[in-house]
């Protein structure tokens, strides 16, 4: 009797075993959760309250990466300052990069803004183009389905129902995005400056124009040379919206914004920056604040 | 009539056009062959006139990283340098015996470069070398290979490797929070800290708090608490553990315990030193932050007829202001120098030292650093002096650096 006891024990424990998944920001956390549904236990190590460039690699992290299955990075050199000391420290062969528990999503997406050549001269210029694509709305398509072929990779026994689940999640994408695209048609003024380049996805999308940013080089706190000839441009060019991130300071935003007779709108870079709990949450947050 | 001329016209109309459609279909045969004959010699050239110019036995696609860190200082200090370099600290450092890395002289310092270079060696093994390289000077600072890929959350490290005893053993100068070691690390260890060829296992539990175990088997050559010569004599093991608190607070906390055998007039005699270490860091945003992080180091070392024990510490408190500006403070101190100090004729008590830095980083990359130190733990030139130092630094890691651990 004890034995069975034990032995159904122990099967209803590997019955609700689920693939630990990391992932290194919110929106790909979010994603994957949709994709994984209760197969999956999903951690996110980035909080999107900060710079995504400069997550502080609390040790704590490192007990996060210990026990993943699967580790499912933004790529691009977006975690180049954070990530490689926590994957090493973490002692785990899974999600060491070129495991199977290995996920570079930048792999899977089109990359805009791939520079021509590299230097540190530029400031912070991300070798393999701008990292930023969750701005985008439909990279979460190709994220998704990046995302259930590796999770049916992984966890072969369960693939029909990631497959159930990224057909569902896909067809309600694209409903969202249909809606998502009448707003955005809806929208008059098409001229922005950035903080830095975090929204150039989003802004390709929906047809906007980014006339520069507030930070000389990427990367380069603001200075104010620069800023002067910012707000010489803007007034030139009739640029009335600066779009800015929730983690960098907010003074030269308003400053410019006071003399170039513009607006600041603060942009959730990352799902939950903006306490968005969920996708549409999150991208009809962006369209509401850019769109005028 | 009328119906005759339409009936013919049809007929003539439809002829006419059943000729213009034949003519038609025939171009588009023409064209279709003509493609067909493009195609095929396009295929031909694409086989033929790109030839793969790559040389046979290419590998620069496995160039390893490759990086290199230049520091240098301006130095201002109230001893001339010929007494500076013969300094004494009681009980540990002998007048002569002090080896002095960084910010030796008056005037300008460089102090070194540093090379490093890593790859992933195959799927088995990572591997690190970083050549320290002074003005008269070239040294393997490390050497490691490294497992990538064992079970159950071991790791093995094997080489030449700082020890990761402590906080702050295993950092390089360039990574330290003051351009100056504290006191306690200067005198059991000496500038390069525990750092010997060895090997090393450590472990991470699969739990939600991070803990980490490590245990280290080291040849012990640093003679300034060991230096047994004969045979591998130093075993090292610590526990590492963290928790956080919210979002914002991290708390790290080690304990260290380093165990070996020194040689005194060829009588060899354990030496034992512990270590616990305590580490805050509030995050105040994104490029903000206060770290407050402290240590404690114990000595006992056996030499025979007597036992010397040694104690000291360091406690330092760093604010990051924003990702260009940063300050901080250092209190360090000799808290416990149980030793046979009859051959000092000056005092040889109260032995500490505070030190105050402010930073500015124009890049990540780049940082120069003003940093003033009022010392009272050295004996110059026969006399108990108090040291005043006002350094500049600069530091630069160009190329290929990696991201520094917490």
């Amino acid at each position: 009797m004890k034995k069975i006891l034990l032995l159904s024990a122990l099967l209803s424990s590997l019955a609700f075993a689920s693939l630990q998944v990391d992932t290194t920001y919110s929106t790909m956390g979010a994603v994957t959760e949709k994709i994984g549904g209760d197969l999956v236990s999903v951690t996110v190590l980035g909080s999107s309250k900060y710079d995504p460039h400069f997550i502080v690699p609390k040790p704590s992290l490192i007990a996060k990466l210990r026990r993943a299955d699967l580790l499912i990075m933004n790529g691009g050199g977006l975690e180049m300052g954070w990530l490689p000391p926590l994957m090493r420290s973490a002692n785990n062969a899974n999600i060491q990069n070129g495991a199977k528990g290995f996920l570079d999503m930048s792999h899977h997406v089109k990359m805009i803004n791939v520079p021509t050549s590299v230097s540190r001269g530029f400031g912070d210029v991300h070798a393999q183009g701008n990292p930023h694509y969750s701005s985008d709305p439909y990279a979460i398509l190709a994220m998704a389905k990046a995302i259930e072929s590796k999770l049916s990779e992984l966890d072969p026994t369960n693939e029909k129902t990631y497959k159930g689940n990224l057909e569902k999640f896909l067809s309600e994408w694209k409903v969202y995005l249909n809606k998502l695209d009448a707003k955005m048609a809806t929208c008059q003024d098409k001229k922005v400056v950035q903080y830095h380049q975090l929204f150039n996805y989003f802004l390709k999308r929906y047809g906007y124009k980014s006339f520069g940013n507030v930070e000389p080089l990427p990367g380069i706190s603001p200075s104010s040379s620069h800023t002067l000839e910012l707000i010489n441009m803007m007034r030139e060019n009739d640029v009335k919206i600066i779009l800015q991130d929730v983690y960098h300071e907010k003074k030269t935003a308003k400053f410019i914004a006071q003399k170039a007779g513009a607006e600041v709108k603060i942009i959730p870079h990352d799902l939950g920056a903006d306490g968005s709990k969920t996708l549409e949450d999150f991208y009809d947050g962006v369209a509401a604040q850019i769109c005028r | 009539m009328k119906k005759t001329i339409c009936l013919s016209l049809l007929a003539f109309s439809s002829l006419f056009a059943q000729s213009e459609l034949d003519a038609l279909k025939e171009q588009l045969k023409q064209q279709e062959t003509a493609i067909e004959s493009l195609e095929s010699k396009v295929g031909a050239l694409s086989q033929k006139s790109v030839p793969n110019t790559s040389a046979s036995f290419s590998q620069n696609a496995y160039l390893p990283d490759i990086a290199f860190i230049m520091n240098m200082s301006a130095m201002s200090r109230n001893v001339k340098n010929s007494d500076y370099e013969a300094y004494s600290i009681p009980g540990f450092i002998n007048g002569g015996d002090a080896e002095i890395q960084f910010n030796k002289d008056k005037g300008f310092n460089f102090n070194y470069t540093e090379v490093a270079l890593s790859s992933t060696v195959d799927p088995y093994f990572d591997a690190f070398v970083i050549f320290h390289i002074s003005l008269d000077a070239f040294e393997t600072e490390e050497a490691y290979v490294r497992t990538r890929a064992l079970p159950l959350g071991l790791r093995v490290k094997a080489g030449k490797f700082k020890s990761d005893f402590g906080r702050i053993n295993s950092k390089h100068q360039h990574a330290w929070n003051f351009d100056s070691q504290p006191i306690i690390y200067e005198t059991l260890f000496g500038p390069d800290a525990i750092s010997d060829a060895g090997v090393q296992l450590q472990w991470v539990a699969p739990i939600d708090m991070y803990l980490m175990a490590g245990v280290e088997a080291m040849q012990g050559t640093n003679d300034m608490s060991f230096g047994e010569a004969e045979r591998n004599n130093l075993y090292i093991g610590y526990l590492k553990s963290s928790i956080d608190v919210g979002d914002d607070l991290s708390i790290l906390a080690g304990v260290s315990l380093a165990h070996g055998e020194n040689v005194v007039n060829d009588s060899t005699n354990p030496t034992d030193v512990y270590g616990v270490d305590l580490t805050f860091r509030e995050q105040l945003g994104s490029y903000s932050a206060l770290v407050w992080q402290s240590e404690y180091l114990y000595r006992n070392k056996d030499l025979g007829p007597r036992t010397d024990k040694q104690a000291g510490l360091y406690s330092e408190l760093v604010y990051q202001a924003n990702n260009n500006w940063s300050g901080g403070v250092r209190y360090d101190a000799i808290t416990k120098n149980d030793v046979d100090l009859s051959a000092y004729s000056v005092d040889a008590g109260n032995l500490d030292r505070y030190t105050a830095k402010l930073e500015y980083k124009p890049f990540p990359m780049s940082r120069l650093r003003l940093q003033y130190t009022y010392d009272r733990t050295k004996i110059i030139a026969g006399e108990r002096k108090d040291l005043s130092e006002v350094v500049l630094s600069l530091n630069i890691a160009a190329g290929a650096h990696g991201a520094h651990d917490y």
